[in-house]
């Protein structure tokens, strides 16, 4: 973890091919469908579905790996015999292109909602919304304002009122929600009941607690303004006692743990992960209010970039008029810079601090004091292993040799 | 008898043809040596001449030119004025003497006839009973009786395959029964092969035999068990739980992907494992090591067979023989690890806290208490055999039917296994052509099962925590503060751990065999296996500490079941035609293997001893699972076995296997094999030399295949993974499933190639015996699974198929002495060993390791590594040159090119190798650490009788192999240490520069590094045994035949330098050779009784 932490991660650093693979299985799963299920006989509509939400999977696969790696080889269909197993990078470009396309398809076909079981499966918000983020990484911000205009224009999310509830399990796929890795604590089943997403970030040294990986820091602390309520159910601190009632004890490993992800003790079931009930938030509503202030504080539209900021901000408030008053700066560099801070406590811990820092140009400021080098740290290293296994097919990126 | 003969003719021995027929001879001989004339006049007649040689070596040559003569009348007239006189007897036999001993006409027809038995009072039929100095004889019939007639003052020769000869001088007597006795000469001893046996002079490859008294004799529960150190060039590791079958490999690692272990077929039918066999129910054990040998095995034969015979009754006059073998003791821990105290463990742990950077967390480690978790875990555990056996033959029929009993203790103590067994065996002779018999086995074990992590855990558990309060509650790790990692009281696992296996087995083949046209035996066999297994798991609830607590009680039952069939057909031809021995088998069979295993489980049933029922559970939380598989084997064989001369021998034969395995295109498979062999002792030029009784040279060669691997492996298979299961937003679920496969291009089975080379030499009246192999034998086309792209997306990450090949290579030596002091003191000594290298050759992926991480902690850990060039799981990691002393240390070790190599470092980390030079410790600075393959393995058996006295001492030992002793570093926090880690850690500057600090799990300690990798050599008493059997002059009335008492004691000394609980540790190939959670090691300490009535 520390190589992370001082950016000195190697291409051999097994977390990176850990990552790099589980995202081509999820990419294999969609091309299984996506190339074998136009030739079934089945439900028309059905089956359109179906593809329409495999290409959304499949492109939010190839968003995580050209955001991490750059040139990734781009697969988009099953590989017919052996001599398709071993393909080059492809340029990213392509490979945002052809997520833009998936994106698009499955934006134009999925419906917005869905009631009972099928909640939660991909709705047409979701493919803008993810959409949206992807042209964030490109500053493409025509096309950020086009998508996120259009997921408000949907009428059907909104802010969820309590910040902190909002990430416990009962409020799962609530208002604000537009997609989330849906996971449950399936009786009998543990084998299926198997997500970690709680378990590794959850307290450690207290019995269902959890192992007590990715933990905020005190730079963390010291960007919340005075008084926002968000930075008490984004951190966990010890020592205090949680709004669900679990008395952290002062004697455990880490002085601070992630709120979000974090499950109450008491729902913990022996013989299953700790807190393999809690959804993984990937969209929600915030998020798509930040980027909708980024893009049109980027195009000159002030007023409606102020709109978007402060209803993020009047919601965290929770009615308190005493704190996180509303930004009425006009100076584009300074509601940039309104912007990027919002966006960094709202969405703390919720994993795109550090891709944001590195869009926003930031990185050899922020994060240089502490091992980032330019030129080399956009990206991390192609995993060694599958340098070796392609034969040098695959290249690694500059500064990792 | 100091009378030298010579064997003038070589014939088939049934040669004594009744009457006169051929009395007349026409021969027309110019200038020929008497010898010469005597050679025509057998050839041309019925008549057979015993003489003294030496008589007729200083005859001159004779002419002879006679016309349909009597046979008489020529030796008259070529006889005259020789000082040779002859006499023709009733049996066409002429003895001819000198003229002056006069005794001739004295010399009488004698009618001699007799009984001859064999070990036990068996009845031999088929004993060749000879006139020394002659081939003329005659052979014991079914009966084992015998008639000839001989000159009055003949001796008889009696010998059998098998037995040591007897002379019999027959002095007149015209009654002489004989007992024979087993012959103790290893080259005359009768091996069992594939499909048949062979003298041992006779083979051409390498096969091992043991008799199964050697193996019953040991206090293990499995007969391979007993085979350690006994086999040259066979490695078997015992290891696991009671019950557990040990890991045997013949001449090194055969097979990765599929089952590494041997084919073993007891009375003819093929079988993975033999629990179901009592030790004491085994006539012998053939380890069949060379590929020539092992190829009429075909598909199953890669990675060795080991033919096992059970024992028969013998036919005899129908009295019943009851034997009673049983044994009783104790099996002890030996190698008990010594862990840190309470206080021991509290100043570490404080340690560790402050190269964390948090305050020491136990104020007072000097007054805590200690518990010792093993003692309070483990025991001194039972163990026992017993078996009685009724045995017996009429002159028809025999049976032999036996009942065991085996109990084990476990050494945890909730841990039991107990097996009974019976065995029934019975011949019949429905004519004289025609033999029937059935064997049927049947056993039903039962086990109390252990936790599979409790060895780890009692190494784990802090020691600081008391197993009970002083109010019988569980002591709680929790509130000694003990980090969350190690929230267990072991007492707490053990009590709520309920897993119960009961397992039924039922095998057994019958056969006909038909003897027709004198030379032609047709065999005809049925076997059948059954077997079920029934696992009954039920976690109840309870609450015991803050961690170890269950809140839904869970009943999970299994059910595995096994219904495998052969068949086997053989014709046999056996002909000698003078110097031509020929031996041809021709064969077909066909087996079938189903498997099915069902298993469910459902939560909420009430707790209740005895049987428990699924439907008392929470319908809604059932879960049900089942699989299985049918694969079916076609198979033709056949095999030649010639000599010339007894001297020349040729092997050679033929498999082909079909198995629907296998995609159509590759469904058969080929296996030929050849061997040869040279008796040189049988040379002439070597008959005037007296060193060697029998000198062998062979050579061989064959093809064997591995179809033990997966059924469907070229078949794309649709998986219903729990991974996915779709969630709806509601909570409900949805089955999913996937093809996450890639399809291999089509598999076949593995082939394997064997080259063989052996010397074979029993000396100074085979005394001594020495016998060397050097053997190469590789795996081709080896079913791997090697590592793919990530981009492809495979759930495994890696393919399956065809792809990789591997060498083992080595010697193997067996030396043995035996010999006779006087009549009461007799000692034999016989030490073997194997040396072997491992390598792999190719892999289809060329120079990409295959990794594993075993017993490690964190992501990608790999400790054991699989390349070209190197061998089968080889250990790998970074090089520890020392541990950090300071600071200053740590910012003072630089790269050439000034990057501080580790400037996350602790004082008391380990200081890594940096072998690329380039500043940083990555995979790219790991080096091979060690071999978990033995270069060495070896054995020295030893036994000594005095009187009624006997002592057997076993030695035993492995060496130039290493342990990856994975307890140190498999740590996630608070885990206990050893004492030693205590004494030698690094606990501040220049403490040790070897043991790190007690932050042994953290930093980057814990990744794979030679200090976890240790000498894992070792050597033993592998068997001690002292037994006296009672003089019979004791036995007297008491209807008892033969008693024995003996006392014994198995790995009760052993010599090893490794830190960790054993060195016998084990492991699947690519993951072998770690110690983590082993089965302790322990010694069995023994009484028993061999009784017969």
């Amino acid at each position: 973890m520390n190589d992370f932490d001082n950016f000195t991660a190697t291409s051999t650093e097994g977390q990176l091919s850990d990552f790099w693979k589980g995202q081509y299985q999820e990419i294999n799963l969609c091309n299984q469908v996506l190339d074998n299920i136009p030739a079934l006989s089945m439900d028309a509509t059905l089956k359109a579905r179906y593809l329409l939400e495999s290409k959304f999977l499949r492109a939010y696969s190839y968003f995580r790996l050209v955001r991490a790696f750059g040139d990734v080889p781009l697969r988009l269909h099953l590989p017919k015999d052996a001599s398709e197993y071993n393909i080059p990078r492809t340029p990213k470009a392509q490979v945002w292109a052809a997520i833009e396309q998936d994106l698009n398809d499955a934006a134009a076909g999925l419906p917005t909602s869905y009631t009972g079981a099928d909640v939660g499966r991909i709705t047409k918000g979701a493919a803008l919304a993810l959409h949206a983020k992807v042209a964030m990484y490109q500053a493409k911000w025509n096309d950020v304002k086009t998508y996120t205009d259009q997921v408000i224009g949907l009428g059907v999310y909104s802010l969820f009122p309590d910040f902190e509830k909002m990430f416990r399990v009962q409020n799962e796929n609530c208002s604000e929600s537009i997609f989330e890795i849906q996971t449950a604590l399936i009786p009998g089943n543990p084998a299926a009941s198997n997500s970690q997403y709680s378990q590794v970030q959850g307290v450690r040294g207290v019995p269902a607690g959890g192992w007590g990986f990715n933990v905020p820091t005190q730079d963390l602390v010291d960007a919340f303004e005075p008084g926002d309520p968000r930075l008490n159910a984004t951190i966990i601190f010890r020592g205090t006692t949680t709004a669900e009632g679990d008395a952290i004890p002062s004697t455990v490993p880490n002085p601070m743990y992630n709120y979000k992800s974090y499950v109450p003790f008491s729902m913990y079931v022996s013989g299953f992960n700790q807190g393999c009930q809690q959804n993984i938030r990937v969209l929600r509503y915030a998020d798509v209010l930040l980027m909708n202030a980024e893009a049109n504080n980027e195009l000159g539209n002030t007023t409606a970039a102020l709109t978007s900021l402060n209803k993020v901000r009047q919601r965290a408030r929770a009615g308190n008029s005493g704190i996180l008053p509303d930004v009425t700066t006009t100076d584009k560099a300074a509601l940039r810079n309104a912007i990027w801070h919002e966006r960094r406590v709202e969405m703390a811990m919720e994993f795109d601090r550090y891709f944001d820092v590195i869009r926003q140009g930031r990185a050899a400021t922020l994060f240089g004091p502490k091992g980032w080098q330019a030129n080399k740290n956009e990206v991390w290293p192609i995993p060694q292993s599958e340098i070796d296994l392609s034969a040098g097919i695959l290249t690694q990126n500059p500064g990792y040799n | 008898m100091k009378l030298t003969v010579a064997i003038l003719l070589i014939t088939c021995m049934h040669v004594a043809a009744a009457g006169h027929s051929q009395d007349h001879v026409t021969l027309n001989l110019k200038s020929v040596e008497l010898r010469k004339a005597l050679i025509s006049i057998e050839k041309k007649t019925n008549y057979r001449f015993l003489f003294n040689e030496n008589l007729l070596s200083k005859i001159p040559k004779v002419d002879v030119s006679v016309t349909d003569m009597p046979v008489g009348e020529v030796l008259n007239q070529i006889l005259q004025n020789t000082g040779i006189s002859f006499k023709i007897f009733e049996n066409n036999l002429i003895v001819l003497r000198p003229s002056e001993e006069g005794r001739l006409a004295e010399l009488q027809d004698l009618k001699v006839s007799g009984h001859v038995s064999g070990s036990g009072g068996a009845i031999l039929a088929g004993v060749s009973v000879t006139i020394k100095g002659t081939t003329t004889g005659t052979i014991t019939d079914q009966n084992g009786n015998y008639s000839i007639t001989v000159p009055d003052d003949a001796v008889l020769v009696f010998s059998y395959v098998g037995y040591e000869d007897q002379e019999i001088a027959v002095s007149g007597k015209s009654t002489l029964n004989v007992s024979l006795q087993l012959s103790t000469k290893i080259m005359d001893q009768v091996v069992v092969v594939g499909y048949g046996s062979s003298k041992k002079l006779d083979l051409t490859g390498s096969v091992a035999q043991v008799k199964g008294e050697e193996v019953a004799k040991q206090s293990t529960f499995s007969p391979i068990s007993a085979l350690q150190g006994k086999v040259a060039g066979v490695q078997i590791n015992n290891t696991g739980a009671p019950g557990s079958p040990p890991e045997i490999r013949i001449r090194g690692v055969g097979t990765v992907y599929g089952n590494p272990n041997p084919l073993y077929v007891v009375d003819g039918v093929w079988y993975d494992d033999i629990s179901f066999l009592n030790s004491n129910d085994i006539e012998s054990i053939s380890v069949l090591k060379d590929a020539s040998s092992e190829s009429i095995y075909g598909i199953r034969a890669a990675n060795g067979v080991i033919l096992i015979t059970t024992k028969k009754g013998k036919r005899n006059d129908g009295k019943p023989t009851i034997n009673y073998n049983g044994w009783a003791g104790n099996q002890v821990v030996t190698n008990q690890i010594k862990m840190a105290t309470g206080s021991e463990y509290e100043t570490m742990v404080n340690e560790l806290n402050v190269i964390n950077g948090k305050p020491a967390q136990y104020s007072d480690p000097a007054s805590v208490g200690n518990t010792d978790w093993y003692h309070q875990i483990l025991r001194n555990a039972f163990v026992t055999n017993q078996q009685v056996s009724v045995t017996g033959g009429s002159q028809k029929s025999t049976y032999n039917f036996s009942l065991g009993y085996y109990n084990q203790n476990g050494l945890v103590k909730t841990n039991t296994f107990n097996r009974y067994n019976f065995h029934l065996q019975n011949d019949y002779e429905l004519a004289k052509f025609l033999k029937v018999g059935a064997t049927i086995n049947g056993a039903l074990s039962n086990s109390n099962d252990i936790d599979g992590s409790i060895f780890h855990q009692l190494y784990s558990a802090a020691p600081n925590v008391p197993v009970y309060y002083a109010d019988g509650t569980y002591g709680d790790p929790n509130d000694f503060k003990v980090g969350s990692s190690n929230q267990f009281n072991p007492q707490v696992t053990v009590d709520f751990f309920n897993n119960h296996t009961r397992t039924y087995k039922l095998n057994g083949n019958a056969y006909a065999e038909l003897k027709f046209a004198k030379h032609f035996t047709f065999h005809t066999s049925a076997g059948g296996d059954f077997e079920q297994s029934e696992i009954n798991n039920y976690a109840p609830v309870y609450t015991a500490t803050i961690a170890q607590r269950n809140t839904v009680s869970k009943l999970n039952v299994s059910r595995n079941e096994n219904r495998n069939w052969i068949v086997e057909n053989t014709l046999t031809y056996d002909r000698k035609i003078n110097d031509h021995s020929f031996k041809i088998l021709i064969g077909q069979g066909a087996q079938e293997y189903k498997f099915y295993g069902l298993s469910a489980s459902v939560q909420n049933v009430p707790p209740g001893s005895g049987n428990q029922y699924l439907s008392l559970g929470t319908a809604s939380s059932a879960n049900l699972s089942d699989n299985g598989s049918l694969s079916r084997v076609s198979s033709y064989f056949g095999r030649l076995n010639y000599s010339y001369k007894d001297r020349y021998l040729l092997t050679a034969s033929m498999r082909a296997d079909g198995s629907s395995k296998f995609s159509e295109s590759n469904r058969w498979g080929y296996f030929p094999s050849v061997g040869l062999g040279w008796i040189i002792t049988n040379e002439k030029f070597m008959e005037s030399q007296h060193l060697f009784d029998n000198l062998k040279l062979r050579g061989s060669w064959g093809k064997i295949g591995n179809m033990s691997v997966p059924a469907n492996l070229s078949v794309l298979t649709v998986t219903q993974n729990a991974g996915f299961i779709y969630v709806g937003g509601n909570g409900s679920t949805s089955t999913g499933a996937s093809i996450n496969t890639v399809v291999p291009p089509a598999t076949y089975w593995e082939r394997g190639e064997g080259t063989d080379v052996g010397l074979e030499a029993s000396m100074l009246n085979s005394r001594l015996y020495a016998e060397l192999d050097w053997y190469n034998k590789k795996t081709e086309k080896a079913i791997f699974d090697i590592p793919i792209l990530g981009t492809i997306g495979t759930n495994s990450g890696t393919i399956i198929g065809n792809q990789a090949t591997f060498q083992n290579q080595g010697f193997e030596f067996l030396v043995t002495w035996k010999d006779r002091i006087n009549k009461d003191w007799n000692y034999s000594i016989s030490a073997n060993a194997g040396i072997n290298k491992n390598k792999v050759l190719d892999v289809s992926t060329g120079a990409n390791p295959i990794y594993q991480a075993v017993g490690t902690t964190g992501s990608n850990n790999f400790n054991t590594r699989t390349i070209i060039g190197e061998p089968i799981g080889e250990f790998f990691g970074y090089q520890v040159i020392g541990v950090f002393q300071s600071a200053q240390d740590i910012s003072d070790y630089k790269s050439s090119g000034g990057v501080v190599v580790q400037p996350n470092a602790k004082p008391g980390d380990f200081k890594y190798k940096d072998v690329n030079g380039d500043g940083v410790i990555d995979a790219k600075d790991k080096v091979v650490l060690g071999n978990p393959n033995p270069k060495l393995i070896f054995g020295i058996n030893t036994n000594v009788s005095y009187k009624d006295f006997d002592l057997t001492l076993d030695f035993q030992g492995v060496s130039g192999v290493q342990v990856y002793n994975a307890n140190l570093g498999l740590r996630y926090g608070t885990e206990n240490f050893t004492e030693d880690f205590y004494k030698n850690r690094w606990h501040g500057q220049g403490t040790s520069n070897f043991y790190p600090s007690a932050n042994i799990g953290g930093s980057s300690n814990y990744l794979s590094n030679s200090f976890y990798v240790e000498d894992g050599s070792y050597f033993r008493i592998r068997n001690m045994q002292l037994g006296y059997t009672l003089p019979q002059h004791c036995l007297k009335n008491t209807g008892i035949s033969r008693l024995r008492v003996y006392v014994n004691a198995q790995n009760a000394f052993n010599f090893f330098k490794y830190r960790g609980f054993s060195p016998e540790v084990g492991g699947a190939p690519t993951r072998a050779g770690i110690d983590v959670n082993v089965y302790p090691l322990y010694a069995t300490y023994n009484f028993g009784v061999n009784l017969t009535f």
